[in-house]
Formats: C-alpha cells, structure tokens, sequence
C-alpha cells in the first residue's frame, strides 16, 4: 500500500491548544515520565509514539488529571489544567479513550454515550424527579445527539450492550463517548490496538474528518506506524519516560535515536 | 433444577405480556388500594394482617432507599438503620410532649389539634404529620450527606465496615444524650432506654381529629400506600435520569466515569443523601404508627434486615426491591410461627420466633451463592455479577485521592 | 532495561519535613497526648487502666490476628468471626460446666481442665472457621467483592442465633482463676490472677504463630499466597489448603482468646462476638490489616484506649469512642500503623 504523501492537509494555524511544560512522574523509586514538554497545536494532530513502557499513557494521564504531576504544568486554551480532577478537565474540554477499554459493559451503546455527555447535560435534580419540560426536551436531546454521535463513528446498533460488541466496535463506541462531551481537543491511546488494515484506515479517516469537520485536536497514541506516518501533522517520540525525538513523520522516521529505540543498536 | 428455573421464567415472561406494562400497574394499584377490603372480606381477623402489612409499608420504603444507595450507586451500606433512627427521632422531637418547656410550657402547634382530650394545652412541639415527614426527609439528607462523606473513597469491605460504625454510633449517641449532646446542654433529646413515647398521631391539616389506630387502621395504611406510591415515583424517575445513568457509571468505573465528566464527589453525596431521606421519611411514619421512638429498635439487625430485601429482592430493580421487602417482611411476621410445630418433631424444644435472625442469615448465605442478583434482578447487576472479573487497571491509593480532590471545584 | 534513575531534579525528595511526618501521623499523636495528659492528671489511675487495658488487649490481640491472617490472604473480612470466638467460649464453659469443677477443686483437677478447656475451644473455633471458609467464602471466590461479604454477615447471624438457642441467657463461667486475687503489685498497681492468666496464655500462643508464619514451610506458603495466589500457585503451593490452613490458624487464635475471656470476664453471651467482633477488627485495622505484629500492637492498644475511656467517659461512651477511631483510621489512615498502602476494595 502506497504512504500518501504529506499533501496539504488542513494546516492548523499553529497556535497551541495544549501546552504541557517539564512533565515529570515519579512513582516512589520509578520516573515514569522524566521531563516531557509538549504541544498540541490547535485543530492539529499529533501523535505520541514510542516503545512499550515509553510512559506514554502515564502521560495522558498526567494530562487529564489521573495522575498528579510531580513537576510540570499543563495549561489547556490558556487555563491552568495541571492536577485538577479528571471531570473537570473534561469539562474544560478534554476527552481521552483508554488503552484497555473502559466502557462501561452493562450499559448500551447509547447510554454509554450519555453518559459521555453528563457534563454538557443541565437538568437538576427537581428537573429529573419531577419530569419537567425542560428535561424531558433534554433527555430527548440527548438521545438524538446520542444516535448522531454513534452514526458519525459508524455503529450502527444502539440499544446493544457494550460487552457484546465487536473489538472494533468498541474502540468506536469509547470514541463516541468521548466526543460526547463536545471537546476541542481529543486523547487516543492506541485507537486501532487489534484492528484489522480496513478498520484502522477508516480510523484514520475519522480522526481526519474530526478535525476538518468538528474542528478537534487530536493527540493520540500509536503503536500502527502507517497510521502515525500517514495522519499526524507532527509526531513525538517518548522512550524510557523521555522525549528523543519530534518533527514531522518523515523527519522522525530517518531518526537514529527513534530507530535504535524501536530496535535496539543493533540496527 | 435450571430447566425447572428456566420454565418457571418463561412462563412468568409470557405471563406478563398478556398486558402492557401501564396495564399491570393499574391492576397492581387497584389491588392495593382495595386491599383492606379484600382483607376484609376474606380474613375473620384482618387487623394482625393488616397492622403487618403497614410495617411492612413504611419497610419498602426504606427498602427503595437503600437501593439507592446499594443497588443503583453500589455503595454497600451496613448502617441505614442510622437514618431510620434520625427521622424516628425528628418525630419524636417535632410530634410529642418531649420537650415540655418549649413557649412557656404552651408548646407550639402547627395545623395540629392543639388541646389534650382533657381541653388543656398540650406541651411539646406538634407538627402536622405531612409537613414533619419531609422535615425528617431533609434532616435526614443531610446526615446522609454528612456520614457518607468520610467513605467517598473507600471501597468494599472498608466501606461497609464504616458505614456499619456509623451505624453503631448514631442511636448510642442518641442514647446518651438524655442531658444536652456529649454533655452540652441539658435537653433531653431521647428519654435513655425509655425512649419517647406517644408520638402524635397523624391528622389532615385542614382537620382537628386525629386518625385513630391501632383501632382503625384503614386510614394509616392509605397514608402510608400514599408515601409508598410517591417514593416508587421518585426511584423510577431517579432511575432513568442522568443522575440515575451516572450512579451505574460510577459503579461500574469510577475511573472512566470520572474521565467522562461525572462528579464522583457529588454523585455519590446524592445517592446517600437521597437514600438517607426516604430512611427519614419511613423513620417517621414507623414512629408514629407505633406510637414509640426507642433506641432498642434502632440495631444492626435492622440493616441488615432491610439489606436483606435489596440484596433477596433485586438490587438495582425497584420492583425486586418491593418484593423482597413483602417477602421478608411477612416471613418475619408469619412465617415463623408456621414453623414453630417443626422442632418439635424433631425432639427439639425452642420458640422459632427467635431465631428469626439466623433464618435471614441462611436466605441471605443461599442468595449469594445460588442466585446473587436476588429473585427480580436488574438485567445490569445479573451480568455484572456473573461475568468473570476482568483485570483492571490498578491505579495506586494515593491517586485515587486525586479522583475526589475538592480543592478546587471549577 | 532499567527506568531512567532518579535525576538530581528537584522533584525527587527523600526526606520530608518533620511537620508533614506529624501531620500524616497526627492520629497516633493525639492519642499518646490523651495517654500522656491523662497520666499527669492520675498516674495511679492511668496505670490502672494501662494494666487493665493491656489485659484486656490480649485477647483483642488473639482475635485481631484472625481478622488479618484471613484479610492478608484472601482480601476479606471474616466477619463471623466474632462469632468464632463467642463459640470458643461457649465450648469451654460448657466443658467446665459438664465437668462441674468449681474454684474449690484441687488445683491439678483445675489447670487440667482449663488445659482442657481451652484446648477444646482452640478446636472447635478452628474446625468451625474452616467450615465457614469451605461454606461462605470459597464458594464465591471469583464473585465481586460485596458477594463473600454479604455471606459472611449471614453467617454470622446463624452463629449468633447458634448461641442463642444454646443459652438464651447470659451465663457465667465457674472462676477457675480466682480471678479478683492479687499476685502482687507494679508501681502501685495491682496485678491480680486474671491479669498473668492473660498474659500466661497469650503470650506462647503469640511466639508460637509467629514462629509458625515466620519460620515453617507452611507459613512460607501463607505468605506467599499473601503476595500473590497465582504465583504461589505456580510454585506448586496448593493455595485451596494454605487458606483452609489461615483459617485454621485464625480460629485456633480466637477459640483461645474465648476460652481467656470467659475466666477473665466471668459472663459469656451469645451476642458477645459481635461487639468483640468490631473492637478486635479496630484494632487490626489500627495495626495495620494483613500485618501480624500489627494486629499485636493493636490489640494492646485499643484495650489501653477502652480502660481510659472507661474510666474518663463513661462505659455508655466506649463503644462510640472506639468505633470513632476506626472510622478516623479507615478515613484518614487505612495503612494503620504498620501496614503498607493497599488497594482498596
């Protein structure tokens, strides 16, 4: 399969959306993360690459407040991020999938994406005890927004459970979720982790049309190199919790560090 | 036996769809309501069964309360006799002669016959009945509030071991503040082992009679099938809400759900507080039906009687919950004394009555192990607790703290 | 492939300041100043209730160490068993009672029946909470945490019931140990019969569990069933009858502290588990669940803390008092003393 060329994607205008500065993650005696600073260019899409145990979800989730930082900041569309509580960062407008996916499996497909959308939902309490218009015509709302948001990632089954679905068809669904809560910038760690070279190029797709059409950054996490090669504006390169390497994928590709990191030296 | 189970189902599934749904519950409340005449007609002596069946009342009620905070939530709580203890209390305190001294001895009366049989002033604070259980609801909520804060992040075994303490705690306090609170103070909140009693009877505002039971217990019961209604109202509304949606969320991933927006802080404050009010709302009506407020009602035995009902019942499926709550409820009452030929016959001499606890210890042993999901469960909680248990990301003590940090909320 | 070491970055600290220590410690802070104020005001009283609380911490000691053998290799709390321990003494008054030894028998005809007393209860409280094992909890071994729980508050409430139709009433126990006579004094206070009993029988039962886990092949295998089943189990320990042997080993501990509590409290009940039940379980927590020479020190501990509060606040207030402290520490220190930090749940 041919790499399509670096044609002109939509080019982001360069301001940063995320800045995450001097990142560093120690587990009692273990630097997950030793020092990383980051952007995310606005409407860009940026992948993190590297081997396994890089740190790279450590870091995501110094970025959405799983984890306190122990150094750094991360300032999101001007806003102080760093250690806040995860609901809040998704309501500044930061969404993330997981790399084991956590849907939530007794749920359907379409309530999992409401519940994707409890931050953007305003009903109070009286509102849902007592019925009233105004909840009624959310909730409404809600579910059609559900179903467009479940059409746009390609599912087509609403009401199936989450644990019955296919492989893929969850990593969509974690994908829907997310959107649910109307970011500006999105989190992917390992999106096409077990798809087949169909499913992952439909991904790619997506993650395209996210930012043409919905104007989202997204900052995603890949072991698939004709996926990073073929969709990121820039890729970063973590190995051992540091950075080695960042530039355009052609620049990273013929990158010695990046090479000796994937194979050793022997290469 | 699983063949004889699954034909048992079937059957009740085909049963069900003779009607829609709105149609059962139509001929559900009809029966309730016509219930004690029904009773009436068929029954030399209803009053023992009718009295029973009021309890048992006011039981579903805490029992749909704790499903709240069990069943939707999946916060296992072992001390929700604690909130029956509170509202039981706030009757005794807004519905009796317990504080004597109040406006000069006069006592205050609000939409309350304000004389004793005798034409005198009736000391103590009296409150209508209707305006006291919501008073008690939100009193209630608010130590719900207050006793379930401290186990936002403790999960499991620990969690149940606190909330069991508070459960312990809260009528020993009660107890003992027969002069002022921890030695403040000089009112007597509770009268010790004696306990408060009469409670007020209940009367309609707009009227001065009081409802008379245990003479005539038609009228209690309709109040009480009156609360019963309005609380199973509230649950399914609760339940199919956002808050009802996020509830399931934080029990199945507290982690996900808190990426995906949810509250945890929040989230679980409202599943106790919300449980905590109906346990406050059935607290009074049980005080005032049984005409006492006395810390020897309030004991571990009864969360775990009411827990039995959820758990027995459904978790998480309201009408599993009511059943488990009639079922118990009646066996408690009845079904023991059926029993009590049986040691007999085997040579051995003990009243069956009184081992009633370990009866419920031996239902609740066989659920867990046979049938956990209960008799009518939720089709969520069925799969959750037959599915085997998938690795999940282990995230360290010391960043779940992160998950409820409050120290900055926006 | 080693992490990336530890940088001279300003982020790593190894030590931290000795306010955070008293901060993050503050609990047992407050409790040694109680003990420390309370001595000043009274020493003679204090000392009292130190020796009192000491005692009467044996045997919250030998019941503690059930609650965290089992918790360190299962992640459960056995919650009957308190009710192990009430029947341990069940069993060894009803002994003495079929015996009909009383305090006026030669003393051989009474050491040997409390020998056999207490090894009686140490059997039956071992076989029962090995059967409680078999029953309630193995069972579910795979099921969500809140399923063996749930069994084993219903077991409970069958011992209890168990022990109430076998004496409905509260009962006493003949005083085979004279158990109010003075041996003799320590700094004024007075030692009395009940007290060295405690401690006599406590302390080898103590050395020998501690030489057992420590020291033996099967305590080997406890502990590495502790850390991690699956592994234990590829190292060929049968990890089914390592737990059985746990429980074993936790109900041996509580059939002994029933048969010390009848002789040292005199009146036994069937419901006496469930309060002993929560206090020991305190005091495990306290020491630090899972850890053996914690649930020691915590036993001690919480019987110095009941005999204080006794004395300032009232028995109507001790309960309430220690139960506060376990909800402090599971809240705001679940470690305890010794433990390390834990999942929870």
């Amino acid at each position: 399969m041919t790499e399509q060329a670096a044609q002109a994607l939509p080019e982001s205008n360069g301001a940063a959306i995320l800045e995450a500065s001097n990142i560093s993650k120690i587990f009692g005696g273990l630097v997950a993360v030793n020092d990383v600073s980051f952007t995310v260019p606005e409407r860009g899409i940026v992948s993190l690459i590297g081997p396994n145990g890089a740190g790279k979800t450590t870091f995501f989730n110094c970025m959405t407040g799983l984890y306190r930082p122990s150094t750094g900041r991360v300032v999101f569309n001007g806003r102080d991020i760093t250690a806040k509580r995860p609901d809040i960062v998704t309501r500044a407008g930061v969404a993330r999938t997981f790399q084991n996916i956590k849907l939530f499996r007794t749920m359907t497909s379409i309530e999992n994406v409401q519940v994707g959308m409890h931050s953007q939902l305003r009903s109070r309490l009286t509102g849902m005890v007592f019925h009233t218009p105004f909840n009624r015509r959310e909730e409404k709302q809600s579910y059609e927004a559900a179903r467009e948001l479940l059409r746009f990632v390609g599912l087509r089954r609403h009401n199936e459970l989450a644990m019955n679905l296919s492989y893929g068809d969850q990593r969509r669904l974690e994908i829907a979720r997310a959107l649910a809560s109307d970011p500006q910038l999105l989190l992917l760690d390992e999106p096409t982790a077990g798809m087949n070279p169909q499913e992952s190029e439909e991904l790619r797709k997506l993650m395209e049309s996210l930012r043409s059409e919905r104007g989202i950054s997204v900052l995603l996490i890949e072991h698939d190199m004709r996926v990073v090669m073929n969709v990121s504006d820039r890729i970063t390169v973590l190995d051992h919790g540091e950075k080695i390497a960042e530039g355009s994928p052609q620049e990273v590709r013929t990158n010695p560090r990046v090479v000796e990191a994937y194979l050793g030296s022997q290469a | 036996m699983s063949t004889a189970v699954a034909t048992v189902r079937s059957n009740a599934t085909s049963l069900r769809r003779l009607l829609p749904d709105w149609a059962w519950a139509v001929v559900f409340l009809a029966l309730a309501i016509l219930y004690p005449y029904i009773l009436d007609v068929l029954i030399a002596s209803p009053d023992d069964l009718l009295d029973a069946s009021i309890s048992t009342l006011g039981y579903i009620i805490m029992a749909l309360g704790l499903n709240i905070v069990v069943g939707f939530a999946g916060l296992l709580d072992l001390g929700y006799v604690a909130f029956y203890a509170i509202g039981a209390f706030v009757i005794g305190w807004l519905g009796s002669q317990q504080f004597p001294d109040v406006n000069g001895g006069k006592g205050i009366h609000i939409l309350t016959p304000a004389k004793s049989a005798f034409g005198s002033d009736l000391p103590g604070i009296h409150i209508n009945f209707f305006f006291v259980i919501f008073i008690a609801a939100a009193f209630t909520a608010i130590w719900g509030v207050i006793l379930g804060a401290p186990t936002l992040r403790l999960r499991g075994d620990y969690l149940a071991i606190v909330t069991l303490a508070f459960g312990e705690i809260v009528p020993r306090i009660f107890e003992n503040s027969t002069s002022g609170i921890f030695g403040i103070g000089h009112t007597d909140f509770s009268n010790g082992r004696q306990g408060i009693t009469p409670i007020d009877k209940i009367n309609f505002p707009w009227s001065d009679t009081a409802f008379k039971y245990p003479l005539e217990l038609k009228p209690v019961y309709y109040v009480g099938l009156a609360m019963v209604l309005l609380v199973i109202f509230f649950n399914r509304r609760l339940r199919d809400s956002r808050m009802g949606r996020a509830w399931i969320a934080v029990r199945e991933d507290e982690v996900a759900a808190a990426a995906m927006g949810v509250n945890l802080v929040r989230t679980k404050l409202w599943a106790y507080a919300l449980g905590a009010a109906l346990g406050g709302f059935a607290g009074a009506f049980l005080a005032t039906y049984t005409n006492t407020v006395n810390v020897d009602q309030f004991e571990f035995g009864f969360s775990v009687f009411i827990l039995s009902m959820v758990i027995i019942g459904g978790m998480g499926n309201i009408w599993g919950v009511i059943l488990g709550a009639i079922a118990l409820s009646m066996m408690n009452r009845y079904g023991l004394k059926q029993l009590n030929g049986v040691p007999e016959k085997f040579g051995l001499d003990f009243d069956v009555t009184s081992i009633n606890f370990g009866i419920f210890g031996f239902f609740l042993l066989v659920t867990m192990v046979l049938r956990p999901e209960g008799i009518l469960p939720s089709r969520r909680r069925k799969l959750e607790l037959h599915e085997a248990e998938i690795e999940g990301d282990v995230i360290a003590r010391e960043e779940m703290s992160q998950l409820y940090d409050v120290r900055h909320e926006q | 492939m080693e992490a990336a070491s530890i940088p001279e970055s300003p982020a790593a600290r190894t030590r931290k300041p000795f306010g955070t220590v008293i901060l993050d410690n503050i609990l047992w802070v407050l409790l040694a100043a109680a003990l420390i104020i309370y001595f000043v005001q009274d020493p003679k009283q204090t000392l009292d209730d130190v020796k009192t609380g000491l005692s009467n911490g044996t045997i919250w000691a030998l019941i503690a160490l059930g609650y965290t053998l089992v918790y360190g290799i299962i992640e459960l709390i056995n919650f009957a068993h308190g009710e192990v321990f009430m029947i341990g003494s069940f069993v060894s008054v009803s002994l003495w009672q079929t015996l009909g030894v009383t305090p006026d028998n030669a003393f051989i005809a009474i050491l040997g029946s409390m020998l056999i007393g207490l090894i009686l209860a140490m059997l039956a409280s071992s076989v029962l909470n090995v059967m409680i094992e078999r029953v309630a909890y193995k069972p579910l071994r795979n099921a969500p945490k809140l399923a063996p729980l749930i069994t084993a508050i219903g077991m409970s409430f069958i011992l209890q019931n168990v022990g109430l139709l076998w004496r409905p009433q509260p009962d006493s126990s003949p005083d085979l140990i004279g158990s109010q006579k003075d041996y003799f004094k320590v700094f004024g206070v007075a030692i009395e019969h009940s007290d060295v009993f405690a401690f006599v029988v406590t302390v080898p039962l103590l050395v020998g569990l501690l030489w057992f886990v420590g020291s033996t092949r099967y305590g080997k295998a406890m502990r590495a069933t502790a850390q991690d089943p699956d592994a234990a189990r590829l190292m060929g320990i049968n990890v089914d009858r390592t737990i059985s042997l746990t429980f074993l080993l936790g109900g041996l501990l509580a059939g002994a502290a029933g048969m010390i509590y009848a002789l040292y409290n005199g009146t036994i009940q069937f419901n006496q588990g469930f309060t002993a039940g929560l206090i020991a379980f305190t005091a495990a927590v306290m020491g630090g669940i899972g850890n053996l020479k914690g649930a020691v020190v915590g036993g001690l501990i919480i019987g110095v803390i009941q005999s204080i509060s006794d004395t300032h606040y009232g028995q109507v207030w001790t309960p309430a008092v220690v139960f506060s402290i376990l909800i402090l520490i599971m809240v705001f220190k679940p470690q305890g003393l010794f433990g390390e930090e834990t999942r929870e749940g």
